[in-house]
């Protein structure tokens, strides 16, 4: 004789189980989601600075300078995604303004790689080969910020003890990178190009250098978060 | 049920129903004030399980009160519980951390001195040295708690949008057991002064469910407690949620489930004999203030956190009304009790 087995008790706690998470489950995934967008921002930004300092406005680079635009529109949505789905099913109500806050700063470092890339596109400044490497190692330096700043708010929602090592790294790398730019800056100036360019290259300094500061500001308010998410 | 009963019990219903105002907010103040749970879902479950509390398990708190003094005329039950009601404003107006128990407690001894009966002082330590144990107890195991909370957050690593969800089941439950565990100890402060002389009989609802006479008394005082949870307790409970005690909802289960834990650990008739059955000690069945058990519960939370938090005014202000409330309450209840008797020529008292 076969036996036939129904899990009815289990299955009906698996229901249970499945309908008090369901909600909460797609919002997670949705911020998962918009962190790995900030994340593919910072790789793609680096990419293609690289790809115009090699190539110029070339194919290649306005390929990727579409690119980092989808990721900032996908990320937009996810952002509007997030923010409602809060509201409307009155999660974390203690927490709430602040989760707001940082997706919202985290959206600001997004649109800056989008705006940074898109200057590129429209300005096309012309750049000696001699700042190549210092321009793609400011560029490195602010995309590593920006990905520590990810993974640290990342962190805030699962594991807490993490966020002040990610954090600590913020503060290191975003220090780093106002020596490079205040190094780059230096040098142009110093150089024989005419003012006009100097200007220009300047201000291009200023905004790649301008992601690690939205950053460091981004940490400082998360870890006070923590401190009020911890129990 | 004839109606001079009633009007004898209006003053033990008005005292249920302003419990029911002010200590449902210990149950449920920091969920809806922090809009975790709705107060329609607050209002329910603690109506619901303060009466079950009440009627099933309100009977060893009562018997303790019926020792220190058993009041056996519905009038001398009448102006004890209107004593304790009158002096819980007087505090309230102090602003003093009012205790219910402490007023009821201090309006039989009043009854006593007045009938000219003994006071079984026993007893009455035994009652106090819980109102001064209760506050520490719940600070003891709100302390363990959090610190087991606080392991399991950061071990499990639980997404926080989890983490809510599980909180809010968290603070339902608690509350449920909260409401259970005041409805258990408390009903004795509002009903218990009526016990020895209610004409409450037995009454059989069907599916085998027969309510004592004493506990029809209790589901009548449940009710009434429940009442002021509906009416009256909104305001209390957003009151408590953002001012007085700014509380994460993790912190507000903590707070609950201590304080809940000590309403428990001093009503409950089962795991006192389980304990006694075991040889082990166990505590007086006695009706403690929800309020300090809150009280000492945050602290003890604050103190874990590492923080200055010994509000060292509010430890002195509780140590004033364990004195001041039981007497007050002993006070305007022999002066209140002589004027029924000779001004209104009630009976008080049966010699």
């Amino acid at each position: 004789m076969r036996l036939k087995f129904k899990p009815f008790e289990s299955n009906k706690m698996f229901h249970l189980n499945l309908s008090l998470f369901s909600k909460t489950k797609s919002l997670e995934n949705k911020i998962d989601l918009f962190h790995d967008k900030l994340l593919d921002a910072a790789m793609t930004f680096k990419k293609a600075v690289r790809v115009f300092l090699d190539e110029g406005r070339s194919e290649n680079y306005k390929k990727l300078s579409k690119q980092v635009k989808q990721i900032e529109h996908d990320a937009d949505n996810l952002r509007r995604d997030i923010e409602n789905n809060l509201y409307t099913q009155n999660l974390i109500p203690d927490l709430r303004a602040d989760v707001l806050h940082l997706v919202e700063n985290l959206d600001k470092v997004i649109n800056k790689f989008d705006e940074v890339t898109y200057m590129f596109y429209i300005e096309k400044p012309e750049i000696d080969q001699n700042y190549h490497i210092r321009i793609n190692e400011l560029c490195d330096l602010s995309a590593e910020c920006a990905e520590n700043m990810a993974k640290a708010s990342r962190a805030f929602f699962r594991d807490l003890s993490s966020v002040r090592d990610y954090s600590q790294k913020v503060y290191f790398i975003e220090h780093e990178s106002d020596l490079s730019a205040d190094n780059l800056r230096k040098a142009i100036f110093d150089s024989e190009l005419p003012l006009a360019n100097k200007l220009q290259l300047s201000n291009f300094i200023n905004e790649i250098a301008n992601i690690g500061d939205i950053a460091e500001d981004f940490i400082d308010e998360l870890l006070i978060f923590t401190i009020k998410r911890d129990i | 049920m004839d109606l001079s009963f009633l009007l004898f019990l209006s003053s033990g219903l008005f005292l249920g129903w302003s419990l029911g105002a002010s200590d449902a907010s210990n149950i449920f103040g920091t969920a809806v004030g922090t809009k975790m749970v709705k107060f329609r879902t607050a209002a329910v479950i603690s109506s619901v399980f303060i009466i079950i509390g009440a009627v099933y398990a309100g009977s060893g708190t009562s018997q303790t009160l019926g020792h220190l003094g058993s009041i056996n005329t519905l009038p001398g039950a009448f102006m004890s519980a209107l004593a304790a009601a009158l002096t819980i404003y007087w505090m309230v107006e102090l602003s003093m951390p009012i205790s219910t128990s402490q007023a009821i407690v201090g309006a039989i001894v009043g009854w006593n001195f007045f009938a000219g009966k003994p006071t079984d002082v026993s007893i009455l330590s035994q009652i106090v040295s819980t109102w001064v144990v209760c506050p520490i107890l719940s600070g003891l195991i709100a302390v363990f708690l959090y610190w087991l909370v606080r392991v399991i957050i950061r071990k499990s690593h639980t997404h926080l949008l989890r983490q809510d969800t599980y909180t809010r089941v968290g603070l339902i439950v608690a509350g449920a057991f909260g409401a259970y565990a005041l409805g258990a100890n408390n009903i004795a402060n509002v009903m218990g002064v009526f016990v020895a002389s209610s004409p409450l009989q037995s009454v059989s609802f069907g599916f085998g469910i027969t309510l004592s006479g004493t506990q029809v008394l209790f589901l009548i005082g449940g009710i009434a407690i429940s009442v002021g949870v509906a009416t009256y307790s909104r305001k209390v409970m957003n009151t408590i949620g953002n001012s007085i005690m700014k509380m994460s909802p993790l912190m507000a289960w903590v707070v609950v489930v201590s304080q809940a834990l000590v309403l428990f650990l001093f009503a409950s008739q089962n795991l006192k004999h389980f304990l006694i059955s075991y040889g082990l000690p166990s505590l007086p069945l006695v009706p403690v203030s929800s309020s300090q058990a809150v009280i000492g519960a945050v602290m003890g939370i604050g103190l874990a956190r590492g923080g200055k938090s010994l509000h060292w005014d509010l430890i002195g202000k509780i140590s004033i009304s364990w004195v001041t409330t039981p007497i007050i309450a002993a006070g305007v209840c022999y002066i209140s009790l002589f004027f029924l008797q000779n001004v209104f020529g009630q009976v008080v008292f049966l010699p």
